[in-house]
């Protein structure tokens, strides 16, 4: 059997050790060394930019960092890549940041977030815009209004916008070739996109899908809506703005204009929507599209390169990943989205939303300028992995490389079609993106689940627009 | 009864020497290093166990999405969880897959543990032991991304090889029956190693002479197996049920990754809704309630095993 208890000398040994321990451990303490505090950042008076990590490596980062400090070697700037697989996961980071009391002064705000952010967290940029309106006047005349206007909420300005994608149609020369069809006119129309699928499908083996979309908000079903001259919410135009478009831009592009877009009443049982579901149901039927899956088509690049896949939406970030992939100018190029009882098209865009929460409020405002610049974007977007929200960066020479052909579609779509808007996201955006894609996967089931689904998806948007954020 | 007499039955005062003995300096000196070496494992429980626990049953009891201060809300929560029919949804899902997930684990683990615990070299059951615990090394949200490849309808290997042999393409993922079948695939094929280990632990506890005690009695096979090794592994059992239904109530990475719980609701699991409650739609109270309901399920399915184990699990 064991003694358990200690002897007088073994707890003398311990407290020796005990007492060596502490003695290391204070001498270390003692040294220089990294701490929490030491992270470039933290508690050093440095202006904090959260961006959407994927979207920003490290050269991204380090090509932000060090043009700004060019400019302003006073103030001190981090890049806060946060890691996350869409915008919706991204966000939740942010809040979570918000919540433990490290909040960024600026995040990287897509539209999905716009109103969100600014009806709980953002700062209006109205009286920096009014201000410094001599310097930006060049900025304005060369992003199209409806990005700006996409980006304000009830008759501010909540950010600049700095890149944006339209859903337009990539289409694959080798299927197109394999169909005996040709590269589809800029007037298409959803009939002629049917027939091409079926073309496509006749020429190809088992192992081949014509049309292939992902279910998420941008690039989902939503294209399908607006081409069908309807909508998932009622929109309409907050009042408010014209201090912007009077001081930017000529009468012709203020016309219409308004202070941001409002998307009230869900309107998910219009016939136009049920006719828009039931159409991606028969073309599912048919075995002319995929079923809409969750997730963010991470395999979409793979097998729209090696011919699996004929179509598929996608913006003009997706020049960059083909060109990646292996895919020559040549082997794909982009056309409109169809036309159906319209041709208006969706896009979404991006740019940096101040915080409240900011006590840098004014360097995140130069922050703001300096990444809306023309030399920081043509420095950022080398690689065509987005659209540039300047018209004058959309240049042969920068597609020259990587493609399409039709590279003009990217910025054409809100030059030729005017009514070209953002996809719907009110400040409950998480709420409505969650019914939208968990009763689109129920609709698509078979042509006679839609109607049922849309209704539970009515009811349920009703319930997610009652609710506050 | 006399005087006498009950002051004959009256417990007479201590004495000083049988007075309990005041501990020694050694003694505690013994139980200060206890406290010392128990102090970081109590430390960690409190802090990360039963504050956090606290901190939501509290929660529960808010209004709080993030960006305001929190209201006081009483039962509304609760009152709110009880009415939405995809909360509803979700704890159904998530028994649903509990049940075929730990059947399926625990069969697994079982069959190939008693596969692997016979005549086999010894580095050849190393490597087994090893392959098979292998997967619950990785990330399960790792392990999903590529599942989902694989799985995919148009695309995956998966239905690639049934075509192979004639099968149709299967809507793994996009059907309601596919995705919650290839929710619980996945979840196996990671989870399955632990109970693996648990079992050949426990067989290698079973005394030999028993086994060869039925063998001279007649028993062979499936029989010995059924009436000697069953009961005999029946504490193990026990642990790897207790461990597995835990585990599977809690099930996040699988179905978020490979489904986002469609189609539909179909396999939108408890403590996803958790999530998409608390950080993609602001509703920490919501999410907290919803959480204190999961904590409370877990603890009644766990007390019920531990309650039915008395008739079924037999210690040596």
């Amino acid at each position: 059997m064991t003694d358990s208890h200690l002897t007088r000398r073994t707890l003398l040994r311990y407290g020796a050790y005990g007492a060596g321990a502490a003695a290391l451990a204070g001498t270390a303490a003692s040294w220089d060394r990294l701490t929490g505090a030491d992270i470039p950042g933290r508690d050093d008076d440095s202006l904090v930019v959260a961006t959407l990590g994927p979207a920003y490596g490290p050269e991204a980062i380090r090509t932000l960092t060090d043009g700004f400090k060019e400019l302003h070697p006073d103030i001190k700037l981090r890049i806060n890549a946060v890691q996350a697989v869409d915008w919706s996961d991204f966000f939740a980071k942010i809040l979570t940041q918000i919540a433990a009391g490290t909040a960024p002064d600026l995040v990287y705000v897509a539209t999905e977030g716009v109103q969100l952010f600014a009806q709980r967290l953002g700062v209006a940029l109205d009286k920096w815009v009014k201000r410094d309106a001599a310097e930006l006047r060049e900025y304005f005349a060369d992003v199209h209004p409806s990005l700006v206007e996409s980006m304000m909420y009830e008759g501010s300005l909540y950010q600049l916008p700095v890149e944006f994608n339209a859903a337009d149609m990539y289409l694959n020369h080798q299927v197109l070739g394999r169909a005996g069809a040709s590269f589809p006119a800029a007037d298409w129309t959803r009939d002629d996109f049917t027939a091409l699928l079926r073309d496509m499908k006749k020429s190809s083996g088992s192992q081949f899908t014509p049309y292939f979309w992902t279910n998420r908000l941008w690039g989902g079903v939503v294209p399908w809506l607006f081409a069908n001259g309807t909508n998932l919410l009622s929109e309409s135009k907050a009042p408010g703005g014209a201090w912007l478009w009077d001081d930017f831009y000529p009468a012709a592009e203020r016309r219409g204009r308004g202070g941001g877009f409002r998307w009230t009443t869900p309107q998910a049982t219009d016939a136009r929507v049920e006719e828009a579901y039931d159409y991606l149901a028969s073309l599912i039927q048919e075995d002319l599209c995929t079923r809409p899956e969750g997730g963010n088509g991470q395999n979409l690049v793979g097998v729209f390169s090696t011919g699996r896949v004929g179509v598929t939406p996608a913006g003009g970030f997706w020049a960059g990943g083909l060109h990646l992939a292996g895919m020559k100018a040549t082997d794909y190029d982009v056309q409109y989205f169809p036309r159906w009882r319209t041709q208006r098209m969706q896009f979404g865009a991006a740019g940096y939303a101040l915080l409240r929460t900011s006590k840098r409020q004014e360097e995140a405002w130069e922050f703001i300028k300096y990444a809306a610049r023309k030399d920081t974007l043509m420095r950022l977007f080398k690689t065509n992995q987005t659209t540039p929200a300047r018209r004058s960066m959309l240049t042969a020479d920068r597609y020259r490389e990587t493609g399409p052909n039709h590279w003009q579609v990217f910025y054409d779509t809100l030059d030729k079609f005017p009514d070209t808007g953002p996809i719907p996201a009110p400040p409950q955006v998480a709420e409505v993106e969650q019914v939208l894609l968990k009763h689109t996967g129920t609709a698509l089931a078979s042509r006679r689940a839609v109607a049922p689904a849309l209704r539970r998806m009515q009811s349920d948007l009703e319930k997610a627009m009652e609710r506050d954020v | 009864m006399t005087n006498t007499q009950i002051q004959a039955v009256r417990p007479r005062p201590a004495t000083p020497a049988e007075v309990a003995p005041r501990p020694s300096a050694r003694d505690r000196g013994s139980r200060l290093l206890a406290a010392l070496f128990l102090a970081p494992t109590i430390v960690g429980i409190v802090v990360f166990t039963v504050v956090p626990i606290a901190g939501s049953i509290v929660l529960s009891l808010f209004h709080w999405n993030v960006i305001d201060d929190p209201s006081f809300a009483g039962a509304a929560n609760y009152r709110e969880v009880f009415g939405d029919s995809t909360v509803l949804v979700s704890f159904r899902n998530t028994l649903v897959f509990m049940v075929f997930a730990v059947a399926l684990q625990l069969l697994i683990a079982l069959v190939l543990a008693l596969a692997v615990n016979g005549r086999m070299p010894v580095w050849l059951r190393s490597v087994f032991r090893s392959a098979f615990f292998f997967p619950l090394v990785l990330s399960a949200a790792s392990i999903s991304v590529v599942m989902k490849y694989l799985f995919n309808q148009d695309f995956g290997v998966v239905n690639w090889l049934l075509g192979l042999v004639g099968i149709a393409p299967v809507p793994w993922l996009t059907s309601e029956n596919g995705a919650m079948t290839a929710v619980v695939l996945v979840y196996v094929w990671q989870q399955f190693g632990f109970s693996f280990l648990l079992f050949v632990g426990g067989l290698n506890n079973i005394p030999k002479e028993i086994h060869e005690a039925a063998s001279l009695d007649g028993a062979t096979g499936l029989r010995k197996h059924l009436t000697v090794t069953l009961p005999l592994l029946s504490p193990t059992l026990l642990v790897a049920s207790v461990v597995g239904i835990i585990n599977a109530l809690q099930v996040f990475e699988q179905p978020y990754v490979l489904t986002n719980g469609g189609p539909g609701d179909s396999t939108r699991t408890v403590v996803m809704f958790i999530y998409e409650s608390a950080f993609e739609q602001l509703r920490f109270g919501e999410a907290s309630a919803v959480g204190v309901l999961l904590f409370v399920l877990i603890m009644a399915v766990t007390a019920l095993q531990f309650r039915l184990s008395r008739r079924f699990v037999h210690y040596q």
